[in-house]
């Protein structure tokens, strides 16, 4: 059984309990698959995620793994979680291989095979020498080499907060390969503010804002409901501002990017969206017509709009 | 990954040992603090030896070794165990440490067990060369084994002591940096007041304090007056009277029992409760 579910979890901070960080939060998934927790910082997304991992206890509510309440048994409950929350540090005297062979012991399991497993992890993340203390490394390496500690020993759930946060684009690269291959037969839960990542990545995501739950859907149908409403045209060749004037009612604004890439805002409709293509090819050979944002991020916007009855609130350490 | 091939407490135990006792020796601050032990233990001996006395005996001698290990005992523990638990909070060991499947009562005991193996290499670095010396003057059938075995147990019981004040002051804070530093101000500094002005000045029995039970070391080498007064003039018809106190053999080792027992309870609670907030 692969499974995670919370259930009215609710999370308050301060001596009297005045910051409410978790509004009675539930939801549940079971089998393989890749989640994208989303919101603002100081959503709740790192809260719950402590809250799965027993970081935190709740002030209300239960969490389980595979069925296991993580307050009340924690080490059965992490038996099969592997986690990066935050920004973990190794012991920065111990060597990546030393680090990666501790969490192994702790989570058991065939002790001959270590050495393997970890030679494994190094050609898949690409870790920087296994004799390097992990004090030394960088931001970066010590993020893989977190990454592989959690992955060692092959835990069927994966929770990370934010894991290609201080990634550089190769990095990031490889971190998303290695998540989207792991998610056919591990269930993930990931956290991110990158929707292009959690696009590419998640089957499904969680909208969450000031503690509460906002929305839960599979990504396409969370894209078909919230389709852009705006698209970015390429012409083959400059053209003139005046020449989109054939649009006519089609767009109700037309924003230059250069002299040939030009925004068009509209009414969001596929119908719209098509004849607006067509009537582009019309005017001028077409290069590249895309929508000017992901559906993801114009979900995550209008989601906190009308959460927060503007726009999203400025971001705050969480 | 099959849920019941999780290792034992106990495997786990001897894994968060190993890998803390690893920790430890690799850092500066060990590898410091042996340097430091050895600089003023060869130190004490070449002095006390350059200015050997044929009438001192082995045991007087050795004393002047053990009776010290109250202040070197209490900056030793608290270097050692001052950001033992708060380095899980402070720094972002915790989230590598805490979300594994391991109780935090077992990391906590594997990292103590730690500490006191590392403190007590440092207290036998710091007897071992005042006992060569020992040797080379009086000879080995000179020196009081029995009494030093003794010695040496009490100081191994004093570095539990001082190790699970430490934890629990470590336990206390968030930062590393502010919990070694306050751990060695309160039980450097903070005992050291106590026992001056609850001991020496007003004249009661210091017997709450981890430093005053901590002199019970070197007592099994030479045995002391439970208390005496001393009495000294100070000028215009003034004495200034003083109390000099000394556990009873059984005291000090009941007091050091207590502070190892309750203040390691405490510890693992604080840091069984403890969240990962930051």
């Amino acid at each position: 059984m692969v499974r995670i579910e919370v259930e009215g979890l609710t999370k308050r901070y301060g001596y009297t309990g005045s910051a409410l960080a978790l509004d009675s939060v539930s939801f549940e998934y079971d089998g393989a698959g890749a989640i994208g927790y989303l919101g603002p910082n100081g959503a709740g997304k790192t809260t719950t995620l402590k809250i799965l991992t027993g970081l935190l206890r709740p002030t209300a509510g239960v969490a389980r793994i595979d069925g296991i309440d993580v307050r009340e048994h924690p080490k059965r409950a992490l038996a099969n979680v592997g986690a990066v929350i935050e920004t973990p540090e190794p012991y920065p005297s111990l060597t990546v291989s030393e680090s990666i062979e501790m969490v192994s012991e702790f989570r058991g399991g065939p002790i001959p095979n270590i050495a393997q497993e970890i030679g494994g992890l190094h050609e898949k993340l690409d870790l920087p020498p296994l004799d390097q203390r992990t004090g030394r490394l960088s931001k970066g390496q010590r993020q893989r080499v977190v990454i592989a500690a959690a992955l060692v020993r092959n835990p069927s759930v994966i929770i990370l907060d934010e894991p290609t946060n201080g990634l550089d684009p190769k990095e990031r690269i490889l971190i998303r390969n290695l998540l989207q291959e792991l998610k056919k037969d591990h269930l993930i839960l990931m956290s991110s503010h990158l929707m292009q990542e959690v696009t590419e990545i998640c089957d499904q995501v969680i909208f969450i804002n000031q503690g509460k739950l906002l929305l839960r859907d599979t990504v396409e149908n969370v894209a078909a409901r919230f389709q852009s409403r705006a698209v970015d045209v390429e012409f083959a060749d400059s053209l003139p501002l005046d020449r989109l004037s054939k649009l006519g009612a089609l767009v109700r604004t037309v924003t230059p990017l250069s002299d040939r890439r030009y925004r068009l805002a509209f009414d969001g409709t596929m119908a719209t969206r098509a004849r607006i293509l067509s009537e582009c090819v019309e005017i001028a050979p077409v290069v590249t017509y895309e929508s000017a944002s992901l559906a993801l991020e114009d979900a995550y916007l209008s989601l906190m709009q009308a959460n927060n009855g503007g726009l999203p609130p400025p971001p705050r350490a969480s | 990954m099959d849920v019941h091939r999780v290792p034992s407490d106990f495997a786990q135990w001897w894994t968060a040992f190993l890998r803390q006792w690893k920790f430890y020796i690799r850092t500066s601050r060990f590898l410091g603090l042996l340097v430091f032990v050895l600089i003023v233990t060869v130190a004490f001996t070449g002095v006390t030896l350059y200015l050997h006395d044929s009438g001192t005996s082995a045991a007087d001698y050795l004393y002047g070794a053990a009776g010290e290990i109250g202040i070197f005992g209490i900056i030793i523990g608290a270097f050692i165990g001052g950001d033992a638990i708060a380095m899980d909070f402070g720094s972002g060991t915790g989230y590598f440490m805490l979300v594994l499947p391991v109780k935090r009562l077992v990391i906590l005991l594997g990292r103590y067990a730690a500490a006191f193996v590392a403190t007590l290499v440092l207290i036998v670095v710091y007897l071992v060369v005042p006992l060569l010396g020992g040797i080379y003057f009086w000879g080995v059938t000179g020196i009081p084994w029995v009494d030093l075995g003794e010695s040496f147990l009490l100081a191994a019981l004093y570095g539990l002591a001082v190790l699970s004040t430490a934890f629990f002051f470590s336990a206390l804070f968030r930062s590393t940096a502010v919990s070694m530093v306050a751990t060695i101000l309160i039980l450097f500094l903070g005992f050291l007041i106590i026992d001056s002005v609850v001991g020496t000045s007003l004249g009661y029995e210091p017997w709450f304090s981890l430093l005053y039970a901590g002199s019970v070391v070197g007592l099994p080498l030479v045995g002391q007056a439970h208390h005496t007064v001393q009495h000294t003039a100070i000028g215009a018809g003034r004495t200034l009277t003083t109390h000099l106190w000394y556990p009873y053999v059984w005291e000090g080792t009941l007091i050091l029992l207590a502070y190892f027992v309750i203040f390691l309870v405490l510890s693992a609670v604080v840091y069984q409760y403890k969240e990962s907030k930051g």
